[in-house]
């Protein structure tokens, strides 16, 4: 019974973990893709089956060569060995006598000259080829040509193998480069849009900390005309989806001629109705009589919010900093619309990030190298302070 | 109290009488000055947008009036005065210090300042340090002297770093180019009226100009109140509720974002919804024989009680944005809500190394879309991408385990082929989605009373009866939270089309969501009073589901 029941218990652990588990590698995958594949070299990129850690291939310095050359593994006397390359392409041939042409030997073109004879092989006359076996020399028709490569033995060169490149595994090694990163920053500008999105998230992030705070104080502590209505009116917004504002406020943007201004990424994002509503509730709870007897005390309104509200409302505002700062990181259709007819200086990432996709399709170890530099700095924040982050995403509704 | 009402009655200030006479002459030049901006606004030929003009005349109306009844109440030191005359001269104040902002290139100037950001980012964290070194002499209370020398050592570091990164990133050579910019008439204009609205501002401010016109509580509250609302309320009002206002009145104009504005009534509506439906002869029959092809494009076939229609739309895109976005919907919401059930259900069984598996799940919905977006292009690589490699492993697996070729691999083409596009962003969308939803779960989970469960644990009911029973009835709040966001979210899905299907929607139209099709008419073919027209569609589409679900939710509650 007791055996049973810790049974009972141990399995119940071991389905709850398999399940949290799998569900956190699929979650954790891409990412981990996404790193990695950023340290590879573009031609370890396209290769089936896919490999996550980034390999560079080894070479080997070899006697009377200047460069080191690369190292492959080969078939030599039945063993598998490291043998460099020594030429990419030999012209081999596929022989076999005319009386078996079952049996085939492989030779270069080179060393297997024509005899001058024929045979007929199935009907067909053929050139007769003088090919080494085993020492002696036997006529033989030529079956097939193709190219190869020649492989040798590092220490011994006379050692050689002929075997395809292609189906050849090179020998490698891992190896991380920091190349890509170097090459999205120097040749797509990866590093100014990473400068421009920091610039748009602090503007932004310390822009709706104030309004929202100044309003979110006025909704929840003073009295005036109009407040209720005014507070309901900023409710029902909360709701617009933003794609209802977008042509007027580009057409706003045209008039006052912020297209393709880093302006227009600051400076309409910093008035919220969601920002104001979640400090007006956040201060609702601060207690009345502090408040009351600093006033008393002749203290100034501006003077009250900034020493009793801002101290008391560390969790709200950390809340509402990493709800905007993920907001404004990350946000890709407004940039995409207003910084898109031609000034590349203003790209935020999300937009140059997009743009090196389509440009570099074909090296995924860049673009890569790209959505790293953009993911990475929220992840790291969140790493640091991931209980802002779930306290943001749970305070936005269940609460509310 | 009763000391100010005294001083009032006899007019002992004599300064104070005096500058009320002074802000009521201002007023009188403000009124003159309004009323002249408003005729020339509508005799001058201008060539402003109609909507722009009434703005404008609505406002400088509304200020001139409160100009002019601020005249005689002032006169009659009556508060209203006061409040009249705040009013004016803040608005004045502000709307003067913006034209002199934009004017002299602030605003362009942060251009500029991103040019040379980069060079002031390490003076950020000269500034973090000392914010670091203030924050660890709050471990030293104990120790005055230790406590206040931190404290200040941290000042100093973070006021350093603070002008080291000012002069780094150009703030004297941007200045000096600002202080150029003022010398221009307009901008000297302008800075002319913001000091006068300013200097005047402060004069009605004071404390003795409000003891001198009898302010109560009330009247100080609702001034406090108002200004610090202001600068929220203002900006709301020019890039929201105007914006909102203007977007409904370009839905009725063939507006091409360039000038061209013209009200063409119901007209953007009438070509998204004109549909046609015509009897076909057999199921077979073309199109072109009974629809207006000039007007219309077959956009379905069915057939009803044995006979074939078909059915026509005006902008067939639109309906084929409209199915794409509510198939989306309807397999996005389930796959990122319904797992997320069941893990938030997991993670509540109180393991140890729970809040590890809760920040891993969290992560992907911090991730920007695009990088996401760019990611999964590449995981599903129809050549060497992985998880056509996981379905080639797991089906020779299988027919391995079987000992036959009892599957083929199915080698999917997940971006090229029409048939299962719209779903690879339903996956990407789900796996982002899933762990957000996941933190609210749990957040609702917890909220749950543990002596329920223990409840119904003595009654003999196992642990699926209690996840039917009490947990999923108990959250039904939670619920109606997490698919209404998500709904509201997917109804708007953009990035993740945008980004990953080449081109945009593609192949073909299998990706075309509603957002995507409104940026293509909007800002690629800049029909957009079209584009709006859309959108209020969208919005209303998405208010009514909202409101659906919330009565559904409201009429389970009441049960």
């Amino acid at each position: 019974m007791f055996a049973s029941q810790r049974l009972r218990k141990w399995l119940r652990y071991s389905a709850i973990y398999l399940t949290l588990t799998f569900f956190a590698l699929v979650m954790l995958f891409p990412f981990l893709v996404m790193l990695f594949t950023s340290f590879k070299q573009v031609s370890d990129t396209f290769i089936f089956p896919p490999r996550l850690l980034p390999r560079v291939p080894v070479s080997a310095e070899v006697a009377g060569f200047e460069q080191p050359l690369p190292l492959y593994r080969v078939e030599f006397e039945g063993d598998t060995s490291e043998f460099v390359l020594l030429e990419r392409s030999v012209r081999v041939g596929y022989f076999a006598p005319p009386a078996n042409l079952e049996t085939t030997y492989l030779r270069e073109l080179d060393q297997a000259p024509a005899t001058g004879e024929t045979a007929v092989v199935n009907g067909v006359e053929q050139p007769l080829y003088r090919v080494e076996l085993d020492g002696a020399f036997v006529p033989m028709v030529l079956l097939n040509r193709t190219a190869m490569a020649r492989f040798a033995n590092p220490e011994d060169l006379s050692q050689t193998v002929l075997a395809p490149l292609r189906t050849t595994p090179p020998v490698e090694r891992i190896a991380f480069t920091l190349d890509n990163y170097r090459s999205v920053t120097e040749l797509h500008a990866m590093d100014r849009s990473l400068t421009n999105t920091a610039l748009v998230t602090i503007g932004v992030v310390l822009g709706q900390l104030t309004t929202s705070i100044l309003g979110g104080y006025a909704f929840a502590r003073l009295q005036f005309p109009g407040r209720d209505r005014l507070f309901v009116i900023y409710l029902g917004t909360i709701m617009v989806p933003f794609v209802v504002l977008i042509t007027p406020l580009y057409q706003l943007m045209v008039m006052i001629g912020w297209v393709d201004r880093l302006a227009s990424l600051i400076i309409p994002w910093i008035f919220t109705a969601y920002g104001t509503f979640l400090m007006r509730q956040f201060f609702l709870s601060v207690p009345k009589e502090i408040e009351e007897a600093a006033i008393i005390d002749g203290a100034s309104r501006l003077q009250i919010l900034w020493c009793i509200f801002i101290p008391a409302s560390t969790p709200a505002l950390a809340s509402l900093t990493t709800f905007t700062f993920l907001y404004a990181w990350n946000s890709f259709f407004w940039p995409l619309v207003i910084i898109n007819t031609g000034n590349e200086n203003n790209r935020v990432l999300t937009l140059a990030l997009s743009v090196l996709g389509g440009r570099a399709a074909d090296s995924p170890n860049l673009v890569l190298a790209g959505a790293a530099i953009a993911v990475l700095p929220p992840v790291l924040i969140y790493v640091l302070g991931q209980r802002f982050f779930v306290e943001s995403a749970t305070s936005s509704g269940v609460k509310g | 109290m009763q000391l100010t009402t005294n001083r009032a009655r006899f007019g002992l200030p004599g300064t104070l009488a005096l500058h009320l006479r002074l802000v009521a002459g201002w007023h009188i030049l403000l009124s003159v000055v309004g009323a002249t901006a408003v005729a020339y606004l509508w005799l001058a030929n201008g060539g402003m947008v109609l909507w722009l003009k009434g703005i404008s005349t609505a406002v400088l109306l509304m200020l001139t009036i409160a100009s002019v009844l601020a005249v005689p109440a002032l006169l009659r030191r009556q508060h209203r005065g006061r409040t009249l005359s705040l009013l004016v001269n803040y608005l004045g104040f502000v709307f003067a210090l913006i034209a002199l902002l934009h004017y002299a290139g602030v605003f362009i100037g942060i251009d500029a300042l991103a040019n040379t950001f980069g060079r002031g980012v390490l003076f950020f964290s000269v500034i973090l340090a000392g914010y670091l070194v203030h924050g660890v002499a709050d471990r030293f209370r104990d120790y005055p002297q230790t406590f206040r020398r931190l404290q200040r050592t941290g000042n100093w570091v973070m006021l350093a770093g603070l002008v080291a990164f000012l002069l780094a990133v150009g703030l004297i050579p941007g200045l000096l180019a600002f202080l150029a910019r003022l010398g221009e008439p307009r901008n000297a204009l302008l800075f002319g009226a913001v000091l006068l609205f300013g200097f005047v501002l402060w004069l009605m401010w004071r404390h003795e100009m409000a003891s001198l016109l009898g302010e109560k509580s009330r009247d100080s509250e609702m001034l406090n109140g108002y200004l610090f609302l202001s600068p929220n309320l203002l900006g709301f009002l020019l890039f929201f509720a105007g914006p909102l206002l203007l977007s409904l009145y370009v839905s009725f104009t063939d507006s091409d974002a360039f000038g061209r504005q013209n009200w063409i009534g119901l007209q953007n509506y009438g070509e998204i919804f004109n549909l046609s439906v015509a009897p076909l002869q057999s199921p077979t029959q073309l199109a072109g024989e009974v629809l207006d092809v000039r007007v219309y494009d077959e956009l379905t076939r069915f057939t009803l009680f044995g006979r074939s229609y078909v059915l026509g739309a005006q902008d067939k895109l639109f309906w084929i944005a409209l199915r794409n976005t509510v198939m989306f919907v309807l397999t996005a919401v389930p796959l990122s809500v319904v797992p997320a059930l069941l893990l938030a259900a997991v993670l509540n069984s109180q393991v140890p190394g729970m809040k590890v598996f809760r920040t891993i799940y969290f992560l992907p919905s911090i991730a920007a879309v695009v990088g996401v977006a760019l990611i999964w292009r590449w995981l599903y690589n129809s050549t060497v991408g992985w998880i056509n490699y996981f379905i080639a492993s797991i089906v020779t697996l299988i027919n391995q385990l079987a000992g036959a070729e009892v599957l083929t691999d199915p080698q999917i083409g997940w971006l090229s082929d029409t048939k299962v596009a719209l779903f690879a962003v339903v996956i990407i969308a789900a796996w982002q989605w899933m762990g957000f939803n996941t933190v609210l779960y749990l957040a609702g989970l917890q909220n749950i009373p543990k002596s329920l469960y223990e409840a119904a644990t003595v009654d003999g009911a196992n642990s699926l009866t209690q996840f039917f029973r009490i947990t999923i009835p108990l959250l039904a709040p939670t619920t109606f939270f997490v698919v209404s966001t998500t709904t509201i979210q997917a109804m708007q899905i953009f990035d993740q089309v945008y980004v990953l299907t080449n081109p945009p929607g593609g192949p073909g139209t299998s990706t075309t969501t509603i957002v995507l099709y409104l940026y293509t008419q909007g800002f690629r073919n800049f029909r957009q009073g079209y584009a709006s027209s859309i959108a209020w569609v969208l919005f209303l589409l998405i208010f009514g589901l909202t409101i659906f679900q919330f009565q559904r939710q409201r009429s389970a509650a009441a049960e």
